[in-house]
């Protein structure tokens, strides 16, 4: 299938994934009525985890505006999606970079995925730019430091709840054989 | 200059991160000074499809319980119709009986308020955020505007914000933004916010601390808001907490609305708001 088609498959898939079921479901980890945040977890950075290796850096950074200005726009949240996602598209190929044994131009046409990666490195890789998108949202969500508990509590239930997501989305729509999902 | 454009070149891409961060706080800044961006909210046109057309879909799950809301505010709406007609006839002994009886009595009444009920539907709700926002099928074409309170058969539920011609989203209380005048049964007046924890705790604030409140106190809104009417219920009290900073008690409330499961909305017109305010207005400005 054309990368291109696929791509954009992709993200109306996420996209819809994030905001019609995700967005639905409101999780706690135990049911204290003002103890412990109330959250739900963001997958949708996955379509900007999942673009080719060889996506320059400026589409990168533009698809990353897009899809966090699409969420916004079903959130309400105008800005502090996109705000988020910029920043860890941008902050992609460094990471690649540093994860990956071989350079990044040797990948021709291969996404990142747990396939073309292995399991240690594609967990690091989506981990630390979730954790980074996360912690960024929230920041701008609360906007004060005054109860940081509070906050890096949500950030890290949110974002483990969100890896287990993303991991039951790759192993849902990774198909085996030829085609590389 | 050549040596300007190598160096865009050379740093294009962090120049266009730099960029898009900032318009991306651009965006929030004007969120968040309330002018209103209609376009990024989900009161826009492509929003506001995708999500009636998914509460199409998950609207007939809930017809059940919203039937049997219906049916209980139905028979408190009898409940109140009763008392009002069966309130004193203080006319009866007065002698000048006769002469108020004109056909247009209308004129003759001076009202301070004239509320607009208009039924919506939600088709987007959210719990979660610091900001929860929920989204309606009514817009300006239905004559609604930016301000008007929104209530639903239980209590009260927030206030609208973005407008577009079918769609419109609103705020709701759950949400740092908006601050609700209400009244205890006794006549106590505080302010109701919202701690952004837990979806179905509301926090009462600004009452003073001799002022005796029992669990179970119902607690309604009060004749001071532009926009909403008095005496929609609000909540109940499950907890007092003294300050002792300030002598003033934090109150607890359990929400009498059920924002987990909200299907229908009154969104409330007061036709003499703008009169009251272009008032308020004029003497804050001297």
């Amino acid at each position: 299938m054309n990368v291109y088609i696929k791509n954009i498959l992709r993200f109306c898939i996420i996209i819809m994934l994030q905001v019609l079921i995700l967005n639905k479901i409101t999780l706690r980890w135990w049911n204290e009525p003002n103890g412990f945040p109330i959250f739900i977890p963001y997958v949708y950075p996955l379509f900007v985890l999942l673009l080719p290796f060889e996506t320059p850096v400026w589409a990168l950074l533009f698809l990353g505006f897009i899809t966090g200005l699409t969420v916004d726009s079903f959130m309400n949240t105008a800005g502090m999606h996109a705000f988020a996602t910029v920043l860890i598209a941008y902050l992609r190929t460094n990471v690649l970079n540093a994860l990956l044994p071989r350079n990044l131009s040797e990948y021709a046409g291969q996404n990142p995925s747990i396939k073309n990666m292995g399991w240690m490195p594609f967990l690091v890789y989506s981990l630390f730019l979730i954790l980074l998108h996360h912690l960024m949202y929230f920041s701008i969500e609360l906007w004060s430091v005054s109860n940081i508990g509070f906050l890096l509590l949500k950030v890290a239930a949110s974002a483990v709840t969100s890896m287990l997501f993303i991991i039951v989305y790759l192993l849902l729509f990774t198909r085996q054989g030829s085609f590389r999902g | 200059m050549r040596n300007f454009i190598f160096f865009i070149r050379r740093f294009f891409n962090l120049i266009l991160f730099l960029g898009l961060e900032i318009v991306c706080v651009i965006l929030i800044e004007h969120t968040n000074t309330m002018q209103g961006n209609d376009i990024i909210s989900s009161a826009n046109t492509v929003s506001g499809i995708i999500y009636k057309k998914q509460s199409d879909v998950v609207y007939y799950f809930g017809l059940r319980r919203m039937n049997d809301s219906l049916i209980d505010e139905n028979a408190m709406l009898r409940k109140k119709l009763d008392l009002a007609h069966s309130s004193v006839d203080t006319l009866k002994d007065s002698l000048v009986h006769a002469k108020i009886a004109p056909l247009d009595t209308t004129s003759h009444i001076v009202r301070y308020a004239d509320y607009v009920y208009r039924t919506a539907r939600v088709i987007n709700n959210s719990t979660n955020a610091s900001d929860n926002y929920i989204t309606i099928n009514r817009g300006s074409s239905d004559g609604i505007y930016k301000g008007l309170a929104v209530i639903s058969g239980t209590g009260i539920v927030g206030r609208i914000e973005h407008v577009s011609a079918h769609f419109s989203s609103l705020l709701s209380i759950l949400s740092t933004k908006l601050k609700v005048s209400a009244k205890l049964k006794g006549g106590t007046n505080g302010f109701v916010v919202w701690d952004e924890k837990s979806p179905d705790i509301l926090t009462l604030v600004d009452v003073p601390q001799q002022v005796t409140v029992k669990k179970g106190d119902t607690v309604y809104t009060n004749n001071y808001s532009l926009y909403f009417p008095p005496d929609v219920m609000i909540g109940t009290v499950i907890k007092t907490e003294i300050i002792k900073k300030n002598a003033m008690q934090l109150i607890l409330l359990r929400s009498s609305t059920n924002f987990h499961s909200l299907q229908y909305v009154y969104v409330v017109e007061n036709k003499m708001a703008g009169e009251k305010k272009q008032l308020e207005d004029s003497s804050a400005k001297k």
